[in-house]
């Protein structure tokens, strides 16, 4: 079904190429619109614009991507030849965007690339415009990622990119084949070779697996706006599975070490790291360290009580947003689902290596035969998204993973476990 | 106790004295404060009543022209011949209106509500439309703006009346009065004064006033993560911050995470100040010893660390005292083992002694400086006296030098500790709060109340929390320092070595 899906969407995409380089736009997109499940109109219909004319946009993108930015803005302004366009590019960075905007909406960008974990306070203060082609999008990208930017319902970005997240890294020659799969045997592996195996377990965006792998994972938030939701779970399942986590550190201390994610590309430089788990934005420096060696997988499992439990991680994602106070709120959410379009996150993921969040640009060569690329959407699977968790839970969560490593914690003491688990989740929702 | 009979005490029993006479003292000091705020405000209202009252007497006794100028700006000047000046009073009049009209107005009426009109979401076909409401923030700061605005205005006011009346009497004494020439010379020579500050004056005004107050005002609405202009309005809360905050030290872990960074922030800020004072000075006096060969090099040599700015030593230090970083490394290769020490991440003891020790660090290099330029400047016949009469250097160092540096230095001491209660850098770079721990909220065992109060209010945006907190440390900090610094030796005796 879903190849289906993705032909007729490949060549929806190339019919609406086609149709940019002629002198005329027809209405074509009767069956497009019936995939889309919008009303007889594709997002590239010119008529979509309405009044609007002598279009002026200015859109934000982070300093690498301005370059390729600027020639997707101008291959959009030539899809519409009828209309006067013209786009401003703007290097910023993704992670002041979102304060950019709340301070002055008014000077701020149309058009702007943000992390998930912004969302909420864009929409709060009601700066972000909602997704005009919510359906188009709901039909074009995973369940997850449209949901991690939806609050009550409303769609509110354009999913870009899905490659927030980490995913296991190591040395080939030191974890034999099939033994990724394991958490137990990558620590046996390197613990062999005499190599650490790096993990961030005092940092709340790394330690959540340790209780989102038995299931407890982070559900929303409230409607208050502030306090986080968390879906059902077993608290006996919990306990054992962070005794798991415990009782494996401490079993290979002297092999496995809690450090900030940087320090696995050094480590695999000096030879010091054998495997880790390590963050999409170190791709590259992984890469460049390991050479022939590197090899990337989803998250290994954890056997608890006799059970391999795929390890839950938390994943964020990149998304376009439209700014409210736009003078071209057509033209923007136009251009907005242009850039987040197949052939242009395909660009990307060739470019910059961004891993696309379009399902037909996921099933493409170019992204299949990318070892880390497809390592990290196998890993997005498994995972929880990161734009629906509360500031207050990264903190405490941080503070969970570095007890359970600690020296003087004992892995087999349920009631500590249990206890550190209540009060953990106490100072999330205290407020 | 009389002076002779304080001087016959053996050095134990002075400092008992001493101790119990500073705390005996201390309630009528901290009265002695409050009493002094209250006679500033005492002075202020009868200057302003004072200031009523010739406003009203400079109209009964003003002539026609006196009296229009109360209405029209400038009147009085131009029907006494200063035609220029007479007309820039009026510019600024009609300007003022103006300002109100098309600006001024529109904010400072709703500055009572902050707004009422919300922002709201319409629908435009599969599109959608934002029609903007009041934005609370803006309104706030334009207000704001608008009031200072209006202040300005009433000076020129009062200074236009003055100046009107003023002129009167001059006509009737049959003196001179200035032209517009004579009176811009004057401000080249009677009036420099008014000259040269205007523009600091100004300066600190816009930049430096202005913003406090706006920033004080938020203490005293809802600016928080659920009231988010432009999307949504905030509105005037009075002292419910404050109320909140005082929740904060009473309810739940909050209240006990408060008790507990209080307690440490402290210590740390006594430790961080007198480990920072006494070792610079140590070295200092090390440095200057008689004898020392190369004194600039060894100056140079430790002030050095100053070049590096602070953040990237600490952000190093940071990365040093991981359990991959370079010191343990160095123990391990020394103990012939695997060393791995959790300085920041293990015990809180072992955390919070690494802190003030890394500290000492990068602090001690500013002390170094400043001691080594007193001690340069004691008197050399102070130490040369000292020694025809017998004294060691021990006496020499408690009698003239320690005397000498701390009269010198007690202010900026002040200021040192003070700053450290607040000194965000070190904490927040260096251990980021850390070691975690369950038992508080938010907060790590190194963190002191400026790093807790940042995570609680930064990251989830609670400006008016953060606003009314800002006010207190502000209070106790400014009436800490005041009371210790009219009680040091410094402010008492001003003449002193000098």
């Amino acid at each position: 079904m879903k190849k289906i899906i993705a032909g007729v969407l490949a060549v929806m995409m190339m019919a609406t190429a086609f149709a940019g380089c002629g002198e005329q736009t027809p209405a074509n997109g009767g069956a497009t619109g019936d995939v889309a499940g919008d009303e007889s109109k594709t997002s590239s219909d010119v008529e979509l614009f309405g009044e609007e004319d002598n279009i002026s946009l200015k859109v934000w993108g982070p300093d690498k991507s301005v370059d390729l930015l600027k020639r997707q803005c101008d291959a959009f302004i030539k899809l519409y030849p009828e209309k006067k366009i013209s786009i401003e590019v703007v290097a910023q960075g993704e992670s002041d965007a979102g304060t950019q905007l709340l301070n002055d909406a008014t000077t701020a960008a149309d058009v702007f690339g943000i992390p998930s974990d912004h969302i909420n306070k864009l929409v709060r203060a009601k700066v972000i415009q909602e997704v005009a082609f919510a359906d188009e999008v709901k039909a074009n990208n995973s369940e997850t990622i449209v949901e991690d930017a939806t609050r009550d319902g409303v769609l509110y970005a354009y999913p870009e990119t899905a490659d927030n997240g980490y995913y296991l890294v190591y040395d080939n020659t030191v974890v034999k084949e099939g033994n990724e799969k394991k958490l137990e045997t990558v620590l046996e592996d390197c613990k062999a070779a005499g190599k650490k195996f790096i993990v961030s377990a005092g940092d709340g965006f790394y330690s959540c697996m340790f209780i989102f792998t038995a299931g407890l994972k982070t559900d929303g938030i409230e409607d208050d706006g502030i306090t986080q939701k968390f879906t059902d779970y077993n608290e006996d399942e919990v306990v054992a599975t962070m005794q798991a986590f415990s009782k494996l550190f401490h079993e290979y201390s002297t092999t496995f070490q809690s450090l900030s994610a940087d320090k696995i590309p050094s480590g695999f430089s000096t030879g010091v790291c054998g495997a880790g788990i390590d963050g999409s934005w170190n791709v590259v420096a992984d890469q460049t360290a390991l050479g022939d060696k590197y090899s990337a997988a989803k998250l290994p499992t954890i056997t608890v009580n006799g059970e391999d439990k795929q390890i839950i991680s938390m994943f964020g994602y990149k998304f376009i947003g439209v700014n409210a106070a736009t003078k071209f709120p057509r033209a923007a959410q136009i251009l907005a689902n242009y850039l987040t379009g197949e052939e242009c996150q395909l660009q990307r993921a060739e470019e910059l290596g961004w891993c696309p969040s379009n399902n037909v640009a996921a099933q493409s060569d170019l992204v299949k035969n990318n070892e880390a690329i497809s390592a990290i959407r196998e890993q997005a699977e498994n995972s929880v998204p990161m734009g629906n968790v509360v500031q207050q839970f990264f903190e405490p969560v941080g503070n969970l993973g570095n007890q359970l490593i600690a020296d003087k914690t004992d892995p087999s003491n349920t009631d500590y476990m249990k206890e550190l688990l209540k009060e953990t989740l106490q100072n999330i929702k205290d407020v | 106790m009389k002076y002779i009979d304080y001087k016959q005490l053996n050095p134990f029993q002075k400092f008992a004295y001493n101790f119990t006479d500073f705390f005996k003292k201390l309630p009528g000091r901290v009265v002695g404060f409050f009493k002094a705020i209250g006679r500033f405000f005492v002075k202020l209202f009868t200057g302003i009543g004072k200031g009523v009252a010739n406003y009203v007497t400079r109209f009964i006794k003003g002539d026609f022209a006196v009296k229009l100028s109360y209405l029209i700006f400038g009147f009085g000047n131009i029907m006494k011949g200063q035609i220029i000046k007479g007309l820039l009073f009026l510019a600024t009049e009609v300007a003022y209106i103006y300002f109100i009209i098309t600006f001024g107005w529109d904010n400072l009426s709703k500055f009572g509500t902050l707004g009422t009109e919300v922002t709201q979401i319409v629908s435009d076909g599969p599109f959608k439309k934002t029609i903007w409401g009041h934005n609370s923030m803006l309104i706030l700061l334009y207000s704001v703006v608008a009031i200072a605005v209006t202040l300005v205005f009433l000076f020129i006011y009062i200074a236009n009346t003055k100046s009107a009346y003023k002129l009167q009497q001059l006509k009737a004494e049959g003196k001179h009065i200035m032209t517009f020439k004579e009176e811009i010379k004057d401000f080249l020579d009677g009036k420099f004064h008014i000259t040269m500050l205007s523009l600091p004056v100004t300066l600190i005004g816009v930049f430096t006033i202005m913003p406090l107050i706006f920033m004080i005002l938020i203490a005293f609405t809802n600016y928080d993560r659920t009231h988010m202009p432009p999307g949504t309005l905030f509105t005037w809360v009075g002292f419910d911050n404050f109320a909140d905050l005082v929740n904060v030290a009473t309810g739940g872990k909050k209240g006990v995470t408060f008790i507990e960074l209080t307690k440490w922030t402290i210590v740390w800020a006594v430790f961080a100040t007198f480990t920072n004072y006494i070792l610079g000075m140590v070295v200092a006096l090390m440095i200057n010893k008689k004898g020392i060969r190369l004194k600039s090099l060894w100056r140079t040599l430790f002030v050095i660390t100053i070049a590096v700015p602070q953040f990237v030593s600490l952000l190093l230090m940071n990365q040093m005292l991981q359990v991959d970083g370079a010191i343990n490394i160095l123990l391990s290769d020394i103990a012939g083992q695997t060393v791995e020490i959790k300085f920041l991440n293990d015990t809180a003891l072992l955390a919070r002694a690494t802190v003030i020790i890394i500290n000492c660090w990068v602090g001690i290099p500013y002390t170094i400086l400043s001691a080594s330029g007193i001690l340069m400047n004691i008197p050399v016949d102070l130490y040369e006296s000292a020694r025809i009469d017998g004294a060691g250097p021990i006496k020499q160092f408690t009698k003239i030098t320690l005397p000498y540096m701390l009269f010198v230095t007690a202010p900026s001491l002040i200021t040192q500790f003070v700053g450290n209660i607040n000194n965000f850098n070190v904490i927040y770079l260096l251990s980021g709060g850390g070691p975690s721990t369950e038992e508080l909220y938010q907060a790590g065992r190194t963190d002191i109340l400026v790093t807790w109060l940042f995570k609680l209010t930064m990251n989830q945006q609670d400006y008016d929390l953060a606003a009314a907190i800002g006010i207190l440390v502000f209070i106790v900090c400014a009436t800490l320092s005041l009371i210790t610094f009219n009680l040091s030796k410094s402010m008492k005796d001003e003449e002193a070595f000098s």
